[in-house]
């Protein structure tokens, strides 16, 4: 099975192929169920590769496929690394993938760009699936281009409207800032240790600071990479793109913020955890930047009235906790929650699709209301994702974000505290945004009003299977205080080891979970009772910088936007146009003037030719036998 | 051995042909047949080297043939198979004695072939007159024309000049040497005095004269513009790389020992050359002096892989020989179908003859050494073989790069003319199927050079 692994990228690349190639005259009905039926096939293939990984941790290995670089003594193959933590993500990618392709052949039905759509979907799973195959970072590096290339498309899908195609914009510019800092990552990775393979580079690692490397250049090294990190998955201060990548289709922001692309930091600390083992700076910053960005998120999303926006700045905020997991030393927990926050956010945003759906493209909490008593299986459904996400006990994402608590806890308290008061934050907003939507009565137009459906099965059943999925999720990770056997901690154990987590006791781990869960209902009681008047004035005070989203984007185009176009201006008028194209010109025309000369050179008598002959002979055989002789 | 005899036979063949065949078309067959029969007789006897069997000296040691050299004659047959191809109905415009043209055209092949071979300066100079006889008489064959006249008259004399000098040194060579044999030169500290050397600098001289070194090139614009264009393709190509070849061989093999005494004096000339080559073409009207200028220029190049006195010479010179000699013939195959030769003639080729004009665009962009064509890695090879031996020749090598920037702008300004131009090109003669076909295989051939340059080292051994 490890063998076949490369049939995993290859299907969604076939399709890309056929629907990219053929998209002007491809039925649609063949375009959406060759997406889907490709992304199926690879979850197939990564069932089978799980299982057997599964059974047998020894099964996994490099699947070497061929030469990409080779040059001098560097050395790059183009492999694959099949283990468990690849393996979770093929699994993780492919199948929440799959449900988003059969979701979106119903939602995107009525798009003329239907089969372009599958195309850049298809693309867009390839490209994260190669990301998280490689078996150096080279091969991460493609696919972490391909990424952001794929997202910049999609953002960017309707790209009729000028403020959707800036929002593309942003995110790619955004993602390329963190590249910059992978690629040095990658350089000083090649330089110190001549190689970028996993299977060479962390052996090294794992026995401790190899010699003649310094602590320093580890944490260069950490650091550069944690900054590729913060672009792809949207940390502060890169993180604005994401809120604003809700401009794509709603589907595509499942994809974007559920299974793939804002994972990819998470994976690739997780996957380098032998050198932020030894990174103890790096550590530390990430631990403080994910936490920021967690509560600095979640209260944004207090104030905001934008259903897809609020469910993006949820996302900014979940990925903060996985980054305060994978800070603190806690891999396994920060893929735990990768995984649960894969179930539930992806079922959060297409029950936020079906919404809007309904609504016929209306995206504004303040004109909806009541919407549960039209559609009742996405209410149900998405009060299960809300659960799930809020962290009430029995749902997935209690358990994964309690065992980040708990592990931060453990590193310093304050660390807990913090986190608790996102926690927080998350439960309110999220229920805000629930009692809103679901509750209530109509806000909207009558129009609108009449209109409102529960959504056709191929976006239902999708619903469904990520409800169950983000309320069962949770149980492959017991926390130790029910169960001996964390069952994803002892698949994970052969890669990835956590790093210095204190167990707690475990009165200390009930008494944790009993505080989290109470504050949180007295949360969600708190947001049902603001929510059951609605009164929507202007905000004032710190609600209107809330709203605001505490003026980044303001702050950004300010503080770096402005003073950059201004040096172009001054680059462009002195530098460019009289400095650059001055001595352009210049030489231009000095060869021209010299040409004209030379030519004369050449007057057509032999005599002349001779004699000049005759000379430059003489010259140079005094230069070579008098001089060099 | 048998490739030498069958060029010679060959040539005779086609001067006997010319006594009782009166149709110009049937001489290009024939030439074509043989040039065929040519090419396998050297694969033969390629394919007996690769089976590892060593050829004997012949004539008493005078000739020794390597995979090296029988490789390089097989290239040059086959290039000038292509040549025949692309070129022939314009030889048979020329003059009257076709079936003469093209015997002095075996005659040339059988001079590249000794040249290739030789260990012997006798032979090395017999190799040169050969080549270079039935030049004079292919510059002047147009007999009407008075500028093909002066052309052959212009390069007989300058010639007759530099034969006089290739003499000198073989024969000041002779005195400190005691021998003609190369392989018996035997350079020591106490021997390279001023005969030696003298010798050695004469030698430089003469070659560099045949393959238009500066400051021995001035020969060159006025001799390729006189000649028929399509003889004018042969001289710039199969020619030079041929004397190229004797030319590294002598100086990498025989001269390699003492290669600190004449390396200085031979890049003062490869960066003479490489100015004036590129310089002056920048000014030209005409794309046919363009091209002789560019002649100039790319000889300066493969200069570099005689400096380099190492094997990446030897692989160099086999690319560049047949990237350059290829793209050359190419692109003056595709002058020789328009009226006009100068730039203004080819306005508006891209849109009237699509595959002409695509065709030139590569074999220009080849010339230029842009990568995906063979003359990139022609130039990368040559300029790599130099840099191999340690940095003191990089002044130079960074000399070439910006001349070959330079050469960018008059090739490109024939592209600007076929593609951004507007105008009416006039044909002066039919294009057919044939032509589009061997235009696009030249083609085709440069870009396969220019992705695996390695098919054509495949075949040397050592």
């Amino acid at each position: 099975m490890k063998d076949l692994v490369y049939l995993v990228p290859l299907f969604p690349l076939i399709g890309f192929l056929i629907n990219g190639l053929f998209w002007k005259s491809m039925p649609k009905k063949i375009s959406g169920l060759l997406a889907s039926v490709a992304m199926l096939a690879s979850f197939a293939v990564s069932l089978g590769i799980f299982f057997e990984i599964k059974n047998n941790p020894a099964a996994g290995g490099v699947v070497h496929l061929f030469d990409f670089i080779h040059s001098g003594s560097l050395h790059i193959p183009f492999a694959f690394q099949v283990d468990a933590l690849s393996s979770l993500f093929l699994l993780i990618i492919t199948g929440v993938g799959f449900l988003i392709h059969v979701y979106s052949t119903s939602y995107m039905h009525d798009d003329p760009g239907f089969t372009k759509y599958f195309a850049y979907l298809n693309f867009f799973v390839f490209a994260m699936l190669l990301l998280v195959l490689g078996a150096n970072y080279v091969i991460m590096f493609i696919g972490w281009e391909g990424v952001g290339l794929a997202s910049y498309l999609l953002i960017g899908f309707w790209y009729k409207r000028k403020d959707y195609t800036n929002a593309s914009k942003k995110a790619f510019i955004m993602n390329r800032i963190g590249d910059l800092g992978f690629l040095v990552g990658m350089f000083l990775t090649l330089y110190h240790f001549g190689t970028a393979s996993y299977g060479e580079l962390f052996p090294k690692l794992i026995a401790g600071l190899p010699e003649g490397v310094s602590g320093n250049t580890m944490n260069a090294i950490a650091i550069c990479f944690f900054i590729g990190a913060m672009g792809k998955s949207a940390q502060i201060p890169l993180y604005t793109w994401l809120p604003d990548a809700m401009a794509g289709p709603t589907p595509v922001s499942a994809l974007i913020h559920a299974a793939t692309m804002v994972t990819a930091g998470i994976y690739m600390i997780a996957r380098s955890s032998a050198v932020y083992n030894l990174a103890p700076i790096a550590q530390s910053l990430v631990a403080i930047i994910g936490l920021a960005t967690a509560l600095f998120a979640a209260s944004i999303a207090l104030k905001q009235y934008d259903i897809k926006k609020v469910l993006a700045y949820s996302t900014v905020s979940q990925l903060g906790y996985m980054f305060l997991a994978l800070g603190v030393g806690a891999y396994t927990s920060a893929v735990f929650h990768v995984m649960t926050h894969a179930f539930f956010k992806a079922l959060l945003f297409l029950g936020s699709g079906s919404v809007i759906h309904a609504m016929g493209g209306e995206q504004d909490l303040r004109f909806m209301g009541g919407l549960g008593k039209k559609m009742r299986i996405t209410q149900i459904t998405f009060l299960l994702g809300c659960l799930a996400i809020a962290g009430i006990p029995g749902f997935s994402g209690f358990f994964s974000k309690d065992e980040i608590l708990a592990a931060a806890y453990a590193k310093n308290p304050v660390y807990y505290y913090l986190g608790l008061a996102g926690a927080l934050m998350t439960a309110f907003y999220m229920f805000r945004l629930y009692f809103y939507t679901f509750t209530g009565s109509f806000r909207g137009t009558h129009e609108q009003e009449h209109h409102l459906h529960e959504s056709p099965a191929a976006m239902i059943i999708p619903l469904v299977l990520l409800a169950i999925l983000a309320v069962v999720g949770g149980y492959v990770g017991l926390p130790e205080v029910f169960s001996e056997h964390h069952l994803l901690n002892e698949y994970l154990a052969p890669v990835v080891q956590n790093f210095d987590v204190h167990h707690l006791t475990h009165e200390t781990e009930w008494m944790l979970m009993g505080l989290s869960v109470g504050l949180i209902v007295v949360m969600i009681l708190l947001a049902y009772g603001r929510t059951k008047k609605p009164d929507f004035k202007e905000n004032t005070g710190i609600a209107k910088v809330l709203e605001n989203k505490w003026y980044v984007d303001e702050l950004y185009d300010n503080v770096i936007v402005k003073p950059m176009k201004g040096l172009a201006v001054v680059l462009d008028k002195y530098a460019e146009r009289s400095g650059i194209d001055g001595i352009v010109n210049g030489v231009g025309r000095l060869v021209s003037w010299g040409s004209n000369r030379m030519r004369l050179l050449q007057n057509g008598q032999v005599g002349t030719y001779i004699f000049a002959m005759v000379v430059g002979v003489v010259l140079l055989l005094a230069v070579g036998l008098l001089i060099v002789g | 051995m048998k490739p030498l005899i069958a060029s010679a036979v060959f040539g005779v063949i086609m001067m006997f042909a010319a006594l009782s065949v009166k149709e110009k078309k049937t001489f290009t067959l024939l030439a074509t047949l043989l040039l065929v029969l040519l090419t396998g007789v050297n694969i033969y006897e390629l394919m007996h080297i690769m089976n590892g069997e060593i050829p004997e000296a012949l004539f008493n040691g005078m000739l020794k043939y390597g995979s090296f050299s029988i490789w390089f004659n097989t290239l040059m047959t086959g290039i000038a198979l292509l040549y025949v191809l692309l070129c022939g109905k314009h030889i048979e415009k020329v003059g009257q004695h076709t079936g003469e043209y093209y015997g002095l055209i075996f005659f040339i092949l059988c001079g590249a072939n000794l040249l290739s071979g030789y260990n012997n300066l006798l032979i090395l100079f017999l190799g040169i007159e050969i080549i270079s006889i039935p030049q004079y008489i292919l510059a002047g064959s147009d007999k009407r024309n008075l500028k093909s006249s002066e052309a052959s008259l212009k390069y007989f004399l300058m010639g007759a000049f530099s034969t006089g000098i290739l003499l000198m040194g073989i024969a000041l060579l002779y005195g400190a040497m005691h021998t003609f044999d190369v392989s018996q030169f035997n350079f020591m500290e106490h021997n390279v005095d001023a005969m030696s050397l003298g010798g050695i600098f004469f030698i430089m001289v003469a070659l560099g004269f045949k393959v238009s070194a500066a400051p021995m090139h001035f020969w060159t614009p006025d001799v390729y513009d006189g000649a028929p264009t399509p003889f004018t393709a042969i001289m710039a190509t199969i020619v030079k790389a041929a004397i190229f070849v004797a030319f590294l061989r002598l100086f990498s093999e025989t001269f390699g020992g003492i290669s600190q005494h004449w390396t200085l004096v031979l890049s003062i000339v490869t960066a003479l050359t490489l100015f004036v080559g590129n310089i002056t073409a920048v000014f030209q009207q005409s794309v046919k002096r363009m091209l002789a200028y560019s002649s100039i220029a790319q000889a300066g190049f493969m200069l570099f892989a005689v400096l380099a006195v190492n094997a990446t010479g030897f692989k160099g010179i086999i690319i560049y020989a047949v990237a350059y000699s290829v793209a050359t013939i190419g692109m003056f195959a595709v002058l020789m179908k328009l009226k006009d030769y100068t730039y203004d003639g080819f306005n508006g080729l891209g849109r009237k003859h699509p595959l002409l004009a695509f065709t030139a665009t590569i074999f220009l962009l080849s010339l230029a050494g842009i990568p995906l064509t063979g003359g990139f890695f022609a130039k990368y090879f040559v300029l790599t073989a130099v840099m191999e031996q340690g940095t003191g020749m990089m002044w130079l090598v960074i000399f070439a790069l910006l001349m070959a920037a330079i050469s960018a702008y008059y090739y490109f300004k024939v592209l600007m003319a076929m593609y951004f131009k507007k105008g009416e090109p006039e044909l002066a003669i039919e294009v057919t199927t044939g032509d589009r076909f061997f235009l696009g295989l030249a083609a085709a051939a440069i870009i396969v050079i220019g992705v695996a340059p390695d098919i054509l080292l495949a075949w040397l051994k050592n």
